[in-house]
């Protein structure tokens, strides 16, 4: 009231100074406003070498590394999230581990033997391998580590990936104390038994959940056990601030001579990208692969940076799921309609800059990929409107006359690219008389709803890579054996009795050329009957720093230290310092604004 | 006595309400929690059994009346290390508290907590004293000299900080102070009481430049209406200067208004200034309650929502008693 009448009161004079202060106002904020974005978007030089030259490794220092995301555990037997895998890898070695190549090699086992047509198979342990805790690792802590990991009370997310064991059912139904699959023949001999032959046994036992845990990790899972195992790094107490980061220090004890080169390794989470990238700059923060789309191009296209900068395998593929129980996608033609008409390339340039066309389902990084697939999806808008007519629904672009008559609702989640590329195939599906509503909603809602049947006929798919096996994309995905009424992860709901065979075949199949040709001929009959559009494929880069040696990408994690060692002049860029302080505020918001901030 | 008594009771009601709200809300949206505990790509049948695990495959009524049960009960006074039936309470002697584990964390929300909330409260208190500094300051400055350049010129720059969002000043800030001049940390908490001091100066910093631009508003505004009143030329002409007439006079009657805005202010940052804490990475129960959301992660929703809503009631209990302090008529009534 009192202000009201303030203002009421005010003069000629006061209101010609209220729409002075307005203008002042709106100046100071586009002053603030364009001092934010109107300046250049250069990056610092990087960091030299103190050794340029000179390849010899050298041991200490700690690397930083950080992430926008957070950690949710580091009990190997629980964790299956992206972000801790690294963390887990350095924490547990495990019997046999992925190289950089992607190549199955030994590592806590000196070697193994396959025997029984493939269904035993026989680790030979190192001897004197020592846990962080100084314990010897035996073949007893191998089978307790894989019963705990396994057990009815442990809430593995990847349990179902070792179903084969023999003994499995028995053991998770509470049938029987131990798993029968795993036996010790000797203080360093471990045999696994499984009930049939499985081709993704070894992949899948290279992935963390089983790795060998210190006897302090006890029988069974237990909230809040100090994660110990035999890895080359180990977290001492203290190590894990929950939400914030997670130091590891080297395990003197480590098998591999001389590894690892670092004296600690720290992540730290929750970390905005445009942080990471002031403190990549500044030395703070060691390597980056968590980026906003402007950064990228820019790390990218700077000369001074591109050799320290490379793209990590590709592992995901992404796609557009149509459910063939619904209509009208119960049409296999309107789904190879769908399929021709999407333009891959308006999808790669949303963010050109790690986006890859896909056209089948395997990405590249995968054994059994291959370029020339026959039958692979293509773009072809007459083809597309071939198939609408053989659909019954012919549509002529010229009048806009025909097509399907009803409105499909797609649904997508926020993330990513999503909300453009929605966009761009909405265009493009109406060039052939398909109109689709976008709805667009949080990832926890838009996955119960596409995991039900009958709900969602039409949605965004994707999936990344557990070990590059093609069986890690078919079976979830195509298989008639993934299908539930609740939780499915085929959201296509698609069925084929001969894919159905050549999977289960090649599931069993140890030889690989005889598999290949397996999910060869899978591969083509899925991109013929079109369940999914296959549109695209996301590669991550990741940037060092030059005085960073040894740093390579992985095949399965997104980080792998072991061999990466330290060559730094200081500590720190000092304020300053050439480059230091020579660009912009822009680079901040420029960096944020049409970020995106894919991860 | 009566008077706090009734309010506390009623603080309990709301209290219980928004936390029966959360949990029916949080358990009729269309969402499987243990599917985002397994992550997305989880084999169904892995999945259903980290459901039964957490307790979710049971009748929502049932779960609810299991957590009504737990919140408050009374147990051992004291918690044996393999106690697991109460090993995520937080107890009073006999008397327990247990919000249960979070399903993403596997820790008491309690201990999460209990980690999170001094932080908050360290950011929250830091920024509510910048917002008064700067928001009180600049308001009865703009007041004293009304229609002066010094006026418009706070009036700009509350407009400004205003319009400016948070993660825009705080982007600001973080460039200039922490990554150009080095002066302060960029982000984060630190690791002693030094660090933590440091570290937080950017984000109350943010926080209270946003809020003090409201409050330079509503200051300016409230004593130039009680500087025109009839009692306060009375007081100029018996002869009380002009500061005493400003302090006295003026402030004391901007005070009613912003204290009721304060109250509320502070509740709010109690339950999580969501955007400064993520730009800065501050580790406090915004940023937590976001992530719970996204993942589905009911114990720790309920936690935030518990924290957040009794923050706000308690603040405003504490805004009715600040009144009769400020408000003689107040007192009477």
């Amino acid at each position: 009231m009192r202000s009201t009448r303030a203002r009421t009161e005010l003069g000629p004079r006061t209101r010609r100074g209220e729409r002075l202060t307005c203008l002042f106002s709106v100046f100071l904020f586009s002053i603030f406003f364009g001092a934010l974005t109107g300046c250049g978007g250069g990056l610092d030089a990087p960091l030299p070498r103190a050794h340029d030259g000179d390849e010899t490794p050298r041991r200490g220092g700690t690397l930083h590394l950080a992430s926008f995301g957070d950690i949710r555990g580091l009990d190997p037997a629980i964790t299956s999230d992206g972000l801790a895998t690294p963390v887990l890898s350095l924490l547990f070695a495990g019997l046999v581990e992925y190289d950089d190549a992607g190549k199955l090699v030994p590592a806590l086992a000196e070697r193994w033997e396959v025997g029984e047509g493939g269904t035993e198979y026989r680790f030979t342990l190192r001897e004197g391998v020592r846990f962080h805790d100084g314990d010897e690792l035996t073949a007893e802590d191998v089978k307790r580590s894989v019963e705990r990991a396994l057990s009815p009370s442990t809430p593995n997310p990847n349990a179902s990936f070792y179903e084969k064991i023999a003994g499995y059912e028995n053991y998770t139904e509470k049938k029987l104390p131990h798993l029968d699959g795993v036996r010790v023949l000797g203080r360093y001999v471990v045999a696994f038994t499984l009930a049939e032959p499985d081709a993704t046994f070894l992949p899948a036992l290279a992935l963390t959940s089983l790795r060998p845990v210190c006897k302090s990790g006890g029988e069974r899972f237990t909230d809040g056990w100090h994660p110990c195992g035999a890895g080359p790094f180990k977290l001492l107490p203290g190590g894990w601030e929950h939400g914030r980061s997670v130091t590891v220090v080297r395990h003197e004890g480590y098998f591999r001579p001389g590894r690892p080169y670092l004296d600690a390794v720290t992540w730290t989470y929750g970390m905005g990208i445009v942080t990471q990238r002031f403190k990549l700059e500044s030395g703070e923060v060691d390597a980056l692969q968590d980026f906003s789309q402007a950064d990228i191009v820019r790390f990218q296209s700077d000369p001074r940076w591109k050799p320290f900068g490379t793209f990590a395998p590709e592992r995901t593929v992404y796609g557009q799921a149509m459910n063939v129980e619904m209509a009208p996608f119960d049409n296999v033609e309107i789904r190879r309609a769908v399929a021709a008409a999407i333009d891959r390339d308006h999808f790669r340039m949303v963010s050109p800059a790690r986006t890859r066309t896909a056209y089948q389902v395997l990405p590249p990084s995968v054994p059994g990929y291959r370029e020339d697939l026959p039958g692979r999806q293509r773009y072809d808008v007459a083809a597309a409107l071939e198939h609408m007519r053989r659909a019954g629904y012919p549509y002529d672009p010229a009048t806009g006359r025909g097509g399907y008559p009803n409105v499909i609702p797609y649904y997508a989640y926020k993330a990513g690219m999503t909300e453009y590329t929605a966009q761009l195939m909405k265009q493009d599906l109406a060039k052939i008389g398909l109109q689709i509503e976008i709805r667009i909603l949080s990832f926890p809602t838009w996955s119960a709803l596409t995991r039900r049947r009958g709900k969602a006929a039409f949605s965004e798919g994707s999936w990344q890579m557990d070990f590059p096996d093609a069986s890690d994309f078919f079976e979830p995905l195509f298989s008639g054996k993934a299908i539930n009424d609740e939780d499915t992860s085929n959201n296509a709901f698609y069925k084929n009795a001969r894919v159905d065979a050549l999977l289960a075949n090649a599931h069993r199949e140890l030889d690989p050329k005889a598999r290949a040709a397996m999910y060869d001929e899978a591969n083509t009959i899925v991109c013929d009957e079109a369940p999914w559009a296959f549109t695209h494929g996301v590669r991550w880069y990741v940037v060092w720093q030059p005085y960073v040696r040894g740093y390579k990408t992985h095949p399965i994690l997104n980080q792998h230290v072991v061999d990466v060692w330290l060559d730094r002049e200081s500590e720190r860029r000092a304020a300053g310092a050439p480059g230091g302080a020579r660009s912009g505020l822009g680079r901040a918001l420029g960096s944020l604004i049409g970020a995106g901030a894919w991860r | 006595m009566r008077f706090l008594a009734r309010r506390l009771a009623w603080a309990v009601i709301v209290v219980w309400s928004v936390l029966t709200a959360a949990f029916f809300v949080n358990n009729v949206l269309p969402t499987d929690p243990a599917r985002m505990v397994a992550g997305p790509q989880a084999r169904p049948a892995d999945v259903a059994r980290i459901r039964q695990q957490l307790g979710l495959d049971r009748p929502v009524h049932e779960q609810y009346a299991i957590f009504m049960r737990r919140l408050v009960h009374v147990g051992p006074s004291s918690v044996e290390a393999g106690d697991k039936e109460h090993a995520s309470c937080g107890a009073l002697g006999r008397l327990h508290v247990d919000l249960g584990r979070s399903y993403t964390m596997r820790r008491p929300v309690l201990t999460v907590l209990g980690e999170r909330l001094p932080r908050t409260l360290q950011l929250a208190g830091a920024a509510v004293v910048l917002q008064l500094f700067f928001g009180v300051g600049l308001g009865v400055l703009a007041a004293a000299r009304r229609n002066t350049k010094t006026d418009r010129a706070a009036v700009a720059v509350s407009l400004l900080g205003v319009s400016a969002p948070t993660f825009l000043t705080g982007l600001l800030l973080q460039f200039v102070l922490g990554h150009q001049l080095r002066l302060l940390p960029v982000d984060g908490y630190g690791k002693d009481a030094a660090d933590h001091a440091l570290s937080v100066i950017l984000p109350a910093l943010t926080l209270g430049l946003f809020g003090a631009a409201s409050y330079t508003r509503l200051v300016r505004d409230e004593m130039i209406g009680a500087l025109g009143q009839d009692y306060v030329r009375t007081a100029r002409a018996k002869g009380v200067s002009r500061a005493g007439v400003l302090v006295r006079h003026g402030l004391r009657n901007a005070l009613v208004p912003l204290v009721t805005v304060l109250g509320l202010d502070l509740g709010t940052l109690v339950g999580g200034a969501v955007v400064t804490e993520t730009v800065f990475r501050w580790p406090g129960i915004g940023a937590m309650s976001v992530n719970a959301m996204l993942d589905r992660d009911g114990p720790l929703i309920l936690g935030a929502v518990l924290v957040t809503s009794a923050a706000i009631v308690l603040a405003n209990i504490v805004v009715d008693v600040c009144y009769a302090a400020l408000d003689p008529r107040i007192r009477e009534t």
